[in-house]
């Protein structure tokens, strides 16, 4: 009860925070639309080559960069941490009785709803552009894009609270990205690698996502990477947010 | 008396390069109700890590702290609805208005809506801030901003206000506002703790102090009091043929059975005396039959940096090391 009321309050304030960074406001609604309209036409004649599914570019390549957005969201949460960190913001929650996992999930919320917000841009350029995704589908895909972007965001933010300065932090972030970002098919699905990069990629979160994303926007709830990313990322995501508060209440000095 | 705060035993190391840095090294005090306290001392003494220890930001090493009768180790919530904090950074949110910075604050300590909206117009006004808590943040003064940051910490009217550096990077008049609104807090019966590496602050604004060097105390009481045990005034001779003057000057001086404490450095001699205005006929008398000539001479009363130096042999002023960063604190 305590906990959500002051997750609510401190979920409104990063949210104003957010919005009053015409910046990153910009930024965050222009760069989804920007990887469509500059990697879509990359792809025209990839559909229904070797290893590839049929199927209109879009249909593969949309819900990938959702997936895509979610991740980079979830992983530039730490920059703030750090910022607020350095300005003596978070000292200043922490001595005060709000719930700790509050602090730690305002914050996570906020950035969560401007991803959903530009999901949405995202999602009516694509329709514009003849994406016809299964809607129930991408209102099950909702649920899973939050679970990986909170799962992103909690490992960020403990990374953030361990090393304490921007430098460290964002070394560790870039080298995290580039393996996740290729081991998961964002862009290129998996199954075009060979086997040892297959197995591989089965021990990435947002592999599963990318790949049950694909499923869900096409309407295909039986197949099997539709539980296989619950399975793997609602657990993952209790863990990981279990390990930021931890990491929360005792590493920060 | 009443003690809001107790301690005994606090320790605190930390992990460094070749083992374990001690930060605090057995700190003990009590704080009476009501009272201004400081804690006296060069950057990297461990005021910082001790304040964070009291204030739950920080696990406790070994010892036991009381903060408003409560266990800090075993009861850190119930400590933090009962204390306020305002760090050195501060930490308000920079893009909101004071006020909404006030609000929130309040509401995080569980307070109402409409109560928190009224506390927030009363503090605005206590710390003459009403003018600007429309305003963001970003666009105040250094005074204007540490007094939102002390409004901040006070915003749930709790039993004790810990600062931590109250007056870094403020102008001198700033610093003067700053200690009456601190004056005032503690004469509406809120226990002031708060850090300081100004003598000048420690002297003008704490009811007692702790001087602390190398994470332990070294000395206790009233300003009054500890300048007290420096016992006489202070004297400063500024050689013109530096040290080697010096040397020879401070040997002469030495001998003469009214002299105290005496040093030598840089050109100068430093000593104690019980009546300054007596003794330095005869200091000058005496540097003149030797021929060594002065070029100046300073005649004080003695100050806590007096007692420092008689304490840990070293001078506060001097102590030039990095600000206590987070790492060290």
């Amino acid at each position: 009860m305590k906990t959500m009321r002051d997750t609510g309050l401190l979920f409104r304030r990063s949210l104003t925070e957010l919005l009053r960074n015409p910046v990153s406001l910009a930024v965050s609604f222009s760069t989804p639309v920007l990887y469509l309209a500059l990697f879509t036409p990359l792809l025209n004649h990839l559909p229904g080559a070797p290893g590839l599914p049929r199927g209109s570019v879009l249909g593969l390549f949309l819900p990938g960069i959702l997936s895509l957005l979610a991740f980079a969201t979830g992983i530039a949460r730490g920059f703030g941490t750090v910022f607020e960190l350095r300005a003596g913001v978070i000292e200043r929650f922490r001595v005060t009785p709000a719930s700790r996992l509050a602090i730690l999930a305002g914050p996570i919320l906020a950035a969560m709803a401007m991803m959903f917000a530009a999901d949405v841009v995202l999602v009516a350029v694509g329709a514009a552009f003849g994406f016809r995704p299964r809607w129930t589908g991408l209102l099950v895909l909702a649920v899973l894009l939050a679970l990986l972007m909170a799962i992103m965001a909690a490992f960020s933010i403990a990374i953030a609270l361990a090393t304490k300065d921007i430098i460290s932090f964002a070394a560790i972030v870039n080298g995290v990205n580039l393996p996740v970002l290729l081991l998961a098919g964002v862009l290129l699905p998996i199954s075009l690698g060979p086997l040892w990069l297959r197995v591989l990629a089965h021990f990435n979160p947002l592999y599963y996502l990318v790949e049950a994303s694909r499923a869900l926007t096409a309407g295909t709830f039986g197949d099997p990477a539709v539980w296989q990313a619950f399975a793997v990322l609602a657990p993952l995501c209790a863990i990981t947010l279990g390990w930021a508060t931890r990491v929360f209440r005792h590493a920060v000095a | 008396m009443d003690h809001v705060i107790t301690t005994a035993g606090l320790r605190k190391s930390f992990p460094a390069r070749g083992g374990r840095v001690e930060a605090v090294r057995g700190v003990s005090i009590d704080v009476g109700r009501g009272e201004i306290f400081g804690f006296l001392g060069p950057n990297g003494a461990g005021k910082t890590t001790t304040l964070r220890m009291l204030t739950t930001l920080l696990p406790i090493g070994v010892g036991t702290a009381t903060v408003a009768g409560r266990d800090v180790a075993r009861q850190p919530g119930q400590v933090r609805a009962r204390i306020g904090y305002v760090s050195q950074l501060g930490g308000a949110d920079e893009l909101a208005t004071g006020r909404e910075n006030l609000v929130l604050q309040g509401r995080l300590y569980g307070a109402a809506l409409p109560e928190t909206r009224r506390r927030a117009d009363e503090l605005a006004a206590l710390l003459d801030l009403s003018e600007f808590a429309g305003r963001p943040v970003k666009t105040y003064s250094g005074g204007q901003r540490r007094r939102l940051d002390i409004a901040l910490g006070i915003v749930h009217q709790p039993e004790v206000l810990f600062l931590d550096e109250p007056s870094t990077a403020l102008d001198p008049q700033n610093r003067a506002s700053l200690w009456e609104h601190v004056r005032s807090l503690r004469d509406h019966g809120t226990t002031v703790f708060l850090t300081t590496h100004y003598l000048e602050e420690a002297d003008a604004l704490c009811d007692r102090l702790v001087i602390i060097d190398h994470g332990q105390i070294v000395a206790r009481g009233t300003p009054r009091d500890l300048k007290k045990q420096v016992a006489g005034d202070a004297v400063v001779l500024v050689l013109r043929d530096g040290d080697q003057a010096a040397g020879r000057g401070a040997e002469l001086l030495r001998r003469q059975p009214y002299v105290r404490d005496l040093t030598a450095a840089g050109g100068q001699v430093r000593l104690y005396v019980d009546d300054g205005g007596a003794a330095l006929p005869r200091l000058l008398r005496l540097l003149d039959g030797a021929q060594i000539a002065i070029r100046s001479v300073q005649l004080s009363e003695p100050t806590l940096d007096d007692v420092f130096l008689r304490k840990t042999g070293r001078r506060l002023r001097d102590t030039g090391q990095p600000p206590e960063g987070r790492a060290a604190a």
